[in-house]
């Protein structure tokens, strides 16, 4: 199965190799957000900060800008509309008849679907990290930027390391599975919109946490997106960890624990769709 | 024709009463039964839509038959399908390689997934490469390939683990006359020195009766006809006068049945097939008749005993030559309308 998923995976990172459009344009995206809405949107501008009671500091809970709230919410967002089209690729090998000779081969579905994740983690991650570093870069710039205020840990960042990382493979899995379960590319772009997009909305990775209403906040509480920003925002600002409940710990487990659920299904539907026919 | 060895041997493919039926009530496959003896290149002929692909299908453990038993190579497609996947190679009638690799990846990925030692890889790809005629080519993306190239490809692809048993599921078509002849050139050359079992289904019934040592005719899912090619001509009784009269003519029938030498008469749309052991002696006294009888021939032409022949007799159906080239859209629709329905179900 080892050598299986290394043939595949090589087939993959070839093609990525080979369309430099893509990676071009995927970088693009990223940095599109932090120029643009990222320094349009400054909700610190929009709320007079004169308003007794009003605590700054909790209204992004603990960053020390808006901005720096906003670039580690970010940072989760590149990560999971990165993995958006992952999918798609497995309805145009199945009308291009790759898979059909794929799986006509001993190769496990399992080896399959895996060597699709692994080769699909790399824009997610990557991108995750550029958006990370312009974010800074962008701060020394003299424009919005990240302040990376807490000292530096490598526990710290090794945590940060595996929330983009399991926030990636939940997100990946997701699509390669609705990829193998659904034939029409058509199809497969309006169910992924619809889940995009609600998904996004309900985490907390770009509204600032003081503008919402305490309904909103508990149903944000168990978005994917929210626990894997929060584990870099508790580990990125200091003192942040003040202004929640939990360590990043925690929110790492609740994370992980999506994740293995969202992946384990994603390999039963892959096997599923790649079994002999009935 | 039914085969129902306890242990079929290796290199061998039996069916025994294999039946697919889609959505309840479309019997794509209807209660199949046959052997192909290993080392042999076995025909497997019919029209678009009669069966051959969903049969291919289930014999290289992609699909589920609704019932009866398949065995590839002595084992069961059912219980043992990645087993029987490792012994088998298959080509299929669409292409399926990827072009966004060169023909030198997309053989190496093959080699890979079927498990060819890492240490022959590479020499196994070169040597088939440069059999294959597309070495100069290896390092070019399969996309800008030629289709009889691409076709190669698909070959080389399907071969590269020595599979004790190849299935073609038409594996020429869209092909010239001289890529058809180029391709089954390699397929002969590789089954001679691997001792390979070839299982083919094909539109083109010249490559059949010339590659072909034994035959199965499937029509709506049955198998309606089998044996060597020169076992179904024979059955035909002869040579076949198709006579087409200037008029429709009530007693033209009962003339030509009259002939001495004629031993069947068959309308077919408004002409006959006057079956005879020599057409040529029978043309003369067929057309003094005629002009005797008063009644007008079109035209009259006679024909050696061929697969196209034995298919419209076993079918009541003419298989055209022609039908090849059109029919290439449709058989890649059919096939994908087939995948999808199976998905589905």
């Amino acid at each position: 199965m080892i050598r299986e998923l290394g043939a595949l995976t090589r087939r993959e990172l070839l093609r990525l190799a080979r369309n430099p459009q893509a990676i071009g344009t995927s970088l693009l995206l990223p940095i599109l957000y932090l120029l643009l809405f990222g320094q349009a949107l400054n909700f610190e501008r929009l709320i007079p900060s004169n308003i007794p009671g009003f605590s700054p500091l909790a209204f992004v809970r603990g960053a020390p800008s808006y901005f720096s709230y906003f670039a580690a919410g970010m940072t989760g967002f590149v990560a999971v509309t990165a993995t958006l089209f992952i999918g798609a690729n497995v309805i145009f090998d199945r009308l291009f008849g790759i898979l059909k000779r794929v799986s006509s081969t001993p190769a496990t579905a399992s080896s399959i679907f895996g060597a699709r994740l692994l080769a699909g983690l790399i824009q997610p991650i990557g991108l995750a990290f550029l958006v990370l570093g312009l974010s800074v870069v962008l701060g020394d710039a003299g424009l919005s930027g990240l302040a990376i205020t807490a000292p530096f840990s490598l526990l710290g960042w090794a945590e940060i390391v595996l929330a983009i990382v399991i926030l990636s493979v939940m997100f990946a899995s997701l699509f390669l599975a609705i990829g193998f379960s659904i034939e029409q590319p058509q199809s497969y772009f309006a169910v992924v919109n619809t889940i995009n997009l609600p998904v996004l909305l309900t985490s907390a990775a770009l509204f600032p946490w003081g503008t919402m209403p305490g309904w909103f906040r508990s149903l944000t509480s168990f978005n994917p997106i929210t626990l894997a920003v929060t584990v870099l925002r508790e580990n990125l600002f200091q003192g942040a960890s003040a202004y929640y409940p939990f360590g990043p710990g925690i929110y790492l487990l609740g994370l992980l624990a999506w994740a293995a659920a969202v992946t384990s299904i994603a390999v039963l539907l892959a096997r599923r769709a790649l079994a002999p026919r009935r | 024709m039914a085969a129902t060895s306890p242990s079929p041997a290796s290199g061998s493919i039996v069916a025994e009463d294999l039946a697919k039926t889609y959505g309840g009530n479309v019997r794509a496959v209807d209660g199949i039964s046959f052997e192909v003896r290993p080392g042999e290149i076995f025909g497997f002929l019919g029209p678009n839509g009669a069966g051959k692909t969903t049969t291919v299908s289930i014999l290289t453990a992609g699909l589920g038959a609704t019932s009866g038993r398949a065995f590839v190579d002595g084992l069961d497609v059912v219980r043992h399908p990645l087993a029987v996947k490792r012994r088998i190679g298959i080509v299929f009638q669409e292409m399926t390689s990827d072009g966004d690799l060169t023909g030198r990846e997309n053989i190496e990925l093959a080699a890979h997934l079927y498990g060819v030692p890492r240490a022959e890889v590479r020499s196994r790809c070169e040597a088939l490469m440069a059999r294959m005629q597309i070495g100069e080519a290896a390092d070019r993306l399969a996309k800008t390939y030629s289709g009889g190239m691409r076709r190669r490809l698909e070959l080389a692809a399907g071969i590269v683990h020595a599979p004790s048993i190849l299935f073609l599921d038409e594996p020429t078509l869209g092909l010239d006359p001289q890529g058809r002849a180029g391709f089954w050139k390699f397929v002969e050359e590789l089954r001679h020195e691997h001792r390979m079992t070839v299982f083919v289904t094909t539109h083109y019934l010249e490559e059949a009766d010339g590659m072909c040592e034994r035959i199965a005719i499937i029509d709506h899912g049955k198998i309606v006809a089998h044996g060597t090619p020169g076992e179904l001509k024979d059955r035909l009784g002869g040579d076949i006068v198709t006579v087409q009269p200037t008029a429709p003519s009530p007693a033209l029938e009962a003339l030509l049945r009259s002939l001495p030498g004629a031993t069947s008469v068959q309308g077919l749309d408004g002409s006959y097939r006057v079956k005879s052991p020599s057409g040529e002696k029978l043309v003369p006294a067929l057309v003094e008749a005629c002009v005797h009888g008063g009644i007008g021939l079109a035209s009259v032409s006679v024909k050696r005993p061929s697969l196209d022949e034995v298919f419209l007799e076993f079918t009541g159906r003419e298989f055209r030559e022609d039908e090849g080239a059109s029919a290439t859209d449709r058989a890649v629709m059919l096939s994908r309308v087939r995948d999808q329905l199976g998905r589905r179900r």
